[in-house]
């Protein structure tokens, strides 16, 4: 059961195209859990094709068209799509291609000792896009945000000073919201946090390393 | 030519049919109804991308080529039941103008328009009747839309700008933006309100 989703704004930006890359991968990461947002995505899309025909039409030549059916002939067959299925249990196909290969396989390191990241390259150099692992039980230290944080559990699940977040639960959070995520005990907790700006901690111990904190965005 | 003799009496939905048709036999091949969609769609793509980035007006008629091109090769998967002919055409448009301005930006990226917005299918017809009943509905309301509501829709879906974006091009507070398109949202009932 999911109980947290993107806002109005994201879902908008989300099925126009005007989402950055990175977060778009998280967005579709969440509808790839929940079947509410996506039949929210999929009305979205209505709307973006009812407002398209509205346009006023812009007027083509022919030779386009000429154009186009001598290229037909060029292009490869007809292509067969294979459907998407969304599937709760398994690892969403989308952070396998960019993970190429399995969560044993990536180059974890350690923030602490019980928490560890990997940054995943998807091409947006404004966004960083990372998995995060916390082993059961632990926690990332306190901190707030310089910029706006999604988070989107994908094992296991955690608990902050506002919820519970389970598998497919979608987080927002921004400059104001200070918060300690902390893993549930009986098992460890991967999610996907992406970053428009770095984080800061707040807590005494690490407060240091904040001017050492840059984006790692690839 | 006479085209879609069974179309309901609905101005809305017998275009709707009309194109629909036209799509499946473009996918038997048929170039005949290819150049009747194009001569349709063409002109719409075009002016989907003169509205986007400058970037997008600037390949418009290269976008136009490629959207048609992509609609010939997949039209073999496209499924009348489960959408109009448009909204399958304008996500393909959209896909391609994404695409395009990442490529013309640059971007060096393993992820394309296709991974981002996967076409999930959905087996029950239930869903699928619901979904063209959804679609013939938002196009009635959006009619009814206050003006300052829909001209932010337009430049969000059509124009491919942020909501801070479509702020800044109002001269308008975010958070007024923000507040217009969840009314237009509540008005057309297309999301869950969070």
């Amino acid at each position: 059961m999911i109980n947290y989703h993107p806002d109005t704004r994201l879902l908008n930006e989300y099925s126009s195209g005007t989402l950055p890359l990175a977060q778009s991968v998280c967005l579709s990461l969440h509808l790839n859990y929940c079947d509410q947002c996506r039949r929210s995505h999929q009305r979205l899309q209505q709307l973006g094709s009812a407002l398209f025909e509205d346009l006023s039409p812009q007027q083509v030549d022919d030779s386009l068209l000429r154009t186009v059916m001598a290229r037909l002939d060029e292009e490869p067959e007809p292509l067969q799509y294979q459907k998407t299925a969304a599937n709760e249990d398994d690892c969403p196909p989308l952070i396998q291609r960019l993970m190429q290969g399995d969560y044993e396989d990536l180059e974890w390191k350690s923030i602490s000792k019980k928490v560890h990241i990997s940054r995943l390259r998807t091409g947006d150099v404004d966004n960083e896009f990372a998995l995060y692992r916390i082993d059961a039980g632990a926690s990332i230290p306190r901190h707030t945000h310089r910029g706006t944080e999604l988070t989107l559990v994908l094992e296991g699940g955690f608990s902050d000073e506002e919820g519970h977040y389970e598998v497919g639960d979608f987080i927002m959070r921004d400059a104001q919201q200070q918060h300690s995520p902390t893993a549930t005990r009986d098992r460890d907790c991967i999610c996907i946090g992406v970053l428009d700006a770095p984080i800061k901690f707040t807590d005494w111990k690490y407060r240091p390393i904040n001017p050492f904190l840059k984006l790692q965005a690839s | 030519m006479s085209m879609a003799s069974n179309a309901g009496t609905d101005a809305t939905g017998r275009r709707d049919d009309e194109w629909s048709l036209c799509l499946q036999q473009v996918a038997q091949s048929d170039r005949a109804a290819f150049a009747r969609l194009f001569k349709h769609f063409a002109p719409l793509i075009k002016a989907f991308a003169l509205n986007g980035s400058a970037m997008a007006a600037a390949h418009a008629e290269e976008l136009v080529q490629e959207v048609m091109i992509k609609v010939w090769q997949k039209a073999s998967g496209y499924n009348p039941q489960k959408a109009a002919a448009s909204t399958w055409i304008y996500t393909i448009a959209r896909n391609c103008r994404t695409d395009m301005y990442r490529r013309l930006q640059k971007f060096d990226t393993p992820i394309n328009a296709e991974d981002i917005w996967p076409d999930v299918e959905s087996d029950e017809l239930f869903a699928a009747v619901q979904q063209k009943r959804d679609a013939a509905r938002i196009k009635d309301m959006l009619e009814t839309l206050p003006h300052e509501q829909a001209q932010i829709l337009v430049k969000v879906y059509m124009e491919g700008k942020s909501h801070s974006e479509v702020a800044e091009a109002l001269d308008l507070p975010l958070g007024t933006v923000k507040s217009r398109v969840r009314l237009a949202m509540k008005k057309l009932q297309l999301t869950v309100e969070r």
